[in-house]
């Protein structure tokens, strides 16, 4: 199969031997978007979705692991842990609001 | 007959061929969002039940009844999961003469409430898992039974289904916080907190037999389906049939299949799951509905379940003699799903570009949205099903792994990198796989897409040709659907 590419939107998709990818130039940083890249400090919404339940207070002592908040996204919960031991400087989100994905949702220090 | 389709994406695809099939005329009862979408191209016409917040449009009974009336349709199919099951939905269609194309409102009540469901199970001589389905739900009362069936776990939403609000619970220490979120999530999901308690038997298979009731009462077993892949009790990968039985077993699943749909007087497409596990079976649930995995079906043994479903629902009687219906070969279906398999499966939302569903023999394609539609996070990802048929179970992974490479989606990530793992993974290969496999594989994301030099170079390429001010000119007006296709360039 011949190797194609689309722009879409403002992103250069690519399929090339049965791989199919996102190609940001080799010669700038890429964007940082996803939860899994972002400062272990904040907690980020890896995806858009709902609120459900947050289960820390500021100033909380937390440990790694430990399910800070709860969200509903196409219809399955999710829960995010934190990704290390610290505490609860700040919750910028609440029950039953929605989030858009990379929206920072609690922050650590 | 006239059709309304109370549902969306693919299966409403689906069920548009089937009635254009019979010749019979279809409507796509939709919420707002869903007007690019291929189900709205494709039926003849489209009512607008309601905004794009599933609660407001297809969970929305009345405005589904509203709108199928105001079409003039005088049956409704609802598809899978949204008001499948939903025995007050299906009364309700009949009250305003609607022909309900799916079980009675009896049928599903019984089947649905999963505890009545396990006692009516027990009652007709088949074996069920160990568990509580007591009404006591305090979480006291939970606990203690818990530990009476032993850890692990699994706690069920009472009237569930589709693997949502399902939780394993490993512990008594974390049994207080999983309890709350299973009940939070049944609630959401299916209005009710009621849960119920069963023995998490690890390591088991996902096998399920597809049954048929015909509109004079007989009822036919399809044989089964192997879902053991499954992801927080989604499922991947299926395929027909199971690699994992023997003909004995096989015959002793399917009369108790049977046994359960003749017990609720079983009408239309039905399925019912056990968890098979040291050669032994236990019934788990039935869903009274078309399953997603359908096609698998189909594709080994011939036959059309959704021009069966409605025939069945015209009181036309099927043509069908059980034993004559014989699997041949070997069907496998990937389920492509709108999520960046890099970063754990989070959902991808966006406006899809090219979409190439790449045809041939023994393949097929039940999808939803194409180039211009939008993915959006109001529903489920599941965008298309990739369906192939070979002689054996071998040739077919091969085939599919060949189709999954020719297929192409932009605009959103799928899962398809994630799909070409398991189907390469020697486990999967093997056909020993069990509902452990993901997590006992894949707990972790994939690790991010290494290029080799040709593929940087064409790329690099690419882009730089792309986003010339030369070349955006040359690309013109959006409305040409190749001013953006370059191949080979």
């Amino acid at each position: 199969m011949k190797p194609f590419a689309e722009m879409v939107g403002q992103r250069l998709w690519v399929h090339i031997n049965g791989k199919t990818f996102v190609y940001e130039t080799s010669g700038s940083k890429k964007r940082k978007t996803s939860a899994g890249e972002a400062d272990k400090r904040d907690i980020a919404a890896p995806m858009p979705g709902k609120i459900t339940d947050v289960l820390v207070k500021p100033d909380d002592r937390v440990s790694k692991g430990q399910v800070l908040v709860v969200m509903e996204a196409m219809k399955m919960e999710y829960t995010l842990k934190a990704e290390r031991d610290g505490i609860i400087a700040e919750i910028r989100c609440s029950v039953g609001g929605q989030v858009n994905a990379g929206d920072i949702l609690i922050c650590l220090r | 007959m006239k059709v309304a389709i109370a549902n969306r994406g693919e299966v409403a695809v689906r069920i548009i061929q089937a009635c254009r099939e019979l010749g019979i005329q279809s409507v796509l009862l939709h919420s707002e969002c869903d007007m690019r979408s291929r189900a709205y191209r494709m039926s003849d016409e489209q009512v607008c039940i309601g905004p794009a917040n599933v609660k407001d449009s297809y969970l929305n009974v009345e405005s589904v009844i509203r709108g199928a009336i105001a079409s003039g349709a005088n049956a409704i199919h609802p598809g899978f999961g949204f008001l499948s099951e939903n025995a007050e939905f299906a009364e309700l269609c009949l009250k305003n003469n609607l022909e309900f194309i799916g079980p009675s409102p009896h049928s599903i009540r019984a089947m649905g409430d999963k505890v009545s469901a396990r006692a009516l199970m027990q009652k007709a001589g088949v074996p069920v898992v160990p568990g509580y389905q007591g009404e006591d739900q305090k979480n006291e009362t939970l606990l203690n039974e818990a530990k009476k069936i032993s850890f692990p776990v699994i706690s069920k939403a009472a009237n569930g289904g589709g693997g949502r609000g399902i939780k394993i619970i490993r512990s008594e220490k974390e049994f207080a916080s999983m309890i709350e979120s299973a009940k939070r999530e049944a609630n959401a999901a299916f209005g009710s907190e009621r849960i119920f308690l069963e023995k998490y038997i690890e390591g088991a298979k996902h096998i399920e037999f597809q049954i048929f009731g015909d509109c004079t009462g007989r009822i036919f077993h399809l044989f089964e389906r192997e879902c053991s892949v499954q992801r927080r009790h989604q499922k991947i990968i299926e395929e027909a049939q199971s690699p994992s039985l023997n003909d004995e077993i096989r015959n002793q699943m399917s009369e108790a299949a049977v046994r359960a749909a003749t017990a609720v007087q079983y009408r239309g497409a039905g399925t019912v799951e056990f968890l098979f596990y040291d050669n032994k079976y236990y019934f788990m649930e039935m869903n009274t509905r078309l399953q997603v995995e359908h096609p698998v079906t189909e594709s080994i043994l011939n036959v059309d379940l959704v021009k069966a479903q409605i025939r069945t629902a015209q009181k036309k009687p099927l043509t069908w003699i059980q034993k004559n219906i014989i699997p041949r070969g070997h069907a496998i279906e990937c389920r492509i799903y709108a999520e960046n398999p890099y970063v754990g499966g989070a959902p991808s939302t966006g406006v899809l570009g090219t979409c190439i569903f790449p045809e041939g023999p023994g393949r097929r394609f039940d999808f939803g949205f194409e180039r211009g539609d939008e993915i959006t996070s109001y529903y489920d990802s599941m965008i298309a099903k990739v369906i192939v048929w070979d002689e054996n179970r071998d040739r077919c992974i091969e085939k599919m792994l060949r189709t999954l490479d020719e297929t192409v989606i932009f605009g959103v990530y799928t899962n398809i990198p994630f799909l070409k793992e398991i189907l390469n993974h020697f486990e999967f290969r093997s056909g020993q796989m069990t509902t452990q496999f993901i997590e006992k594989y894949f707990s972790e994301p994939l690790p991010a897409i290494e290029l080799t030099e040709e593929e940087k170079i064409f790329s690099e390429k690419m882009l730089q040709t792309m986003t010339s001010p030369s070349a955006i000119a040359e690309i013109g007006s959006a409305a040409s659907p190749w001013g953006h296709f370059w191949r080979n360039v």
